[in-house]
């Protein structure tokens, strides 16, 4: 059937140009169509909070149903995820209907956030000095000039960056050298990559979203082609 | 972490052994602190004197856009970015784009200003988590009490003392985004160079080359990177706390880390010398 594809591409053709043109007129009704579009988008982007919870629930569910490797890991999503919506939810119900407000009461939601939350996303995150301890052992090596040629720019940069840096140069008389040379790695041959890398990546953009809005880029809509 | 297949048992070794001398040149400068010292960097610099130029009374916007995971490198920044202000009698207004991260800037909106005796609704606001990303942005350049009409306390914005003159972002002069993510980019695109704020952020190390860019272009008036950024911060306000001890922590690493690189090049090379290049 002709239109349910159409409709879709009609659609996304004229929310786009309406709003790419509302850009350049400066007339309060365009402001007011710029206020009301991004309204929607934020109350989409709630709904789209629940699309992916579902999602992630629905994919543990999948691994504990089929025993996949690891399983016993998606378990734990659940206990974690059921005991912050069942605490959260109560305490809100309670302090509806609590005839005064009390602000010192005990949380648990709040408990979790502070003593397993917070340390067990600290400590994921802290594991990454071992891996770069690893990594140094096992990976960066000079096999070639390009090779070698990053790895002294990453001790220059690693070392410049830490006050010990200051101190050594200190003993020589010169304790801004390894932090400047790190600067200056920083100042000039990486932002000139990253800049490149930034414009390729602005240039690819316009090019899909144009694409999108004249409906010859259609994967969105899923199904394929 | 079990071995890779292929190791050869020296070489596990020198991994666990590696692990072994990570965990202790963390752990050795909380025991005996190392006698270092280091001046603040030019970016750090710039935006400790953007908020020192600030008129007393003005606002400033926080967008704390990180979760515990980045809190090691981001808290001490964020409480010292937020000292700052409360010590100069500015007004901070608090969100984040992150739904994990709300506990957080609840816990350093509270402390920060319980410690300056500040109230809230009067001398701060915290709006706490809403989503849109851009599209949050671009309510809050049209209009800031439309797009929070409640703080975090489910108290109205309207009306509320903190943010007497403040309707939409051009209202305020300084807006800093503290991120682990890519939301300093859309701060740029979608809210500075729209409404003409200035902005500075704060990032984890891990982003910080993804935003010298902005720097050179002046679309940051300010930058603090990673850690270090957060130890420069504590110096300037003369407060040495988190940051500054693990600064200590991280240069012995660094420095374990370069030996390691080093003496494991010198092993490659050699490796090459004895037994020929490889394929």
């Amino acid at each position: 059937m002709w239109y349910r594809l159409r409709i879709p591409l009609v659609i996304c053709f004229v929310m786009g140009l309406l709003a790419f043109t509302q850009e350049f007129i400066p007339h309060p009704w365009a402001g007011a169509f710029r206020q009301e579009m991004t309204t929607w988008f934020r109350i989409m982007g709630g709904f789209g909070m629940f699309l992916g919870a579902y999602s992630l629930l629905h994919m543990h569910i999948t691994r504990i149903r089929r025993k996949m490797l690891g399983w016993g890991y998606s378990v734990f999503v659940f206990i974690g995820a059921s005991a912050m919506i069942v605490s959260g939810l109560t305490e809100e119900i309670i302090e509806a209907v609590r005839p005064y407000p009390q602000p010192d009461a005990f949380s648990l939601f709040q408990w979790l956030y502070d003593y397993v939350q917070v340390p067990c996303g600290a400590t994921v995150f802290s594991l990454l000095a071992f891996f770069m301890a690893s990594a140094a052992v096992r990976t960066f090596r000079a096999r070639n000039a390009g090779a070698a040629l990053l790895l002294v720019a990453a001790v220059i940069v690693m070392f410049g960056r830490v006050p010990m840096s200051e101190y050594l140069g200190g003993l020589f008389g010169a304790p801004g050298l390894f932090p400047k040379s790190a600067d200056l790695l920083m100042e000039y041959p990486n932002m000139a990559a990253k800049r490149g890398i930034l414009l390729g990546i602005s240039l690819g953009m316009i090019s899909q979203s144009l694409r999108i809005l004249f409906g010859i880029e259609r994967s969105y809509l899923g199904g394929g082609d | 972490m079990a071995a890779p297949r292929g190791n050869t048992k020296w070489q596990t070794l020198a991994r666990y052994v590696a692990y072994l001398v990570v965990a202790v040149a963390v752990l050795v400068p909380y025991v005996l602190p190392l006698p270092l010292t280091f001046k603040p960097s030019d970016w750090a610099k710039k935006l400790y004197d953007r908020v020192e130029a600030l008129p007393e009374g003005s606002a400033v916007l926080f967008s704390f856009d990180y979760d515990p995971a980045a809190m090691a490198e981001l808290y001490p920044m964020s409480l010292g970015l937020l000292r700052h202000c409360f010590r100069r009698n500015l007004r901070p207004i608090v969100m984040t784009h992150w739904p994990n991260g709300v506990g957080l800037c609840k816990q350093l909106v509270e402390k920060t200003a319980e410690e300056a005796g500040k109230t809230s609704g009067q001398d701060y606001v915290f709006l706490g988590y809403k989503p849109g990303g851009s599209n949050l942005v671009l309510n809050m350049g049209e209009s800031l009490q439309g797009a929070f009409d409640r703080d975090y306390y489910g108290k109205p914005t309207e009306g509320m003392p903190a943010l007497a003159e403040v309707k939409k972002l051009k209202d305020i002069p300084l807006v800093v985004d503290i991120a682990a993510g890519g939301t300093v980019e859309m701060w740029i695109a979608y809210g500075r160079d729209r409404f003409g704020f200035d902005l500075g952020a704060g990032c984890t190390a891990v982003i910080a080359p993804d935003l010298y860019p902005f720097l050179q272009s002046k679309q940051l008036c300010g930058f603090l990177g990673g850690l270090r950024g957060a130890a420069d911060y504590e110096t300037m306000l003369d407060k040495p706390e988190d940051a500054t001890k693990g600064m200590q922590a991280q240069s012995l690493v660094h420095v374990f880390l370069i030996v390691l690189i080093i003496s494991a090049n010198i092993g490659y090379v050699w490796t090459r010398v004895v037994r020929g290049p490889e394929d």
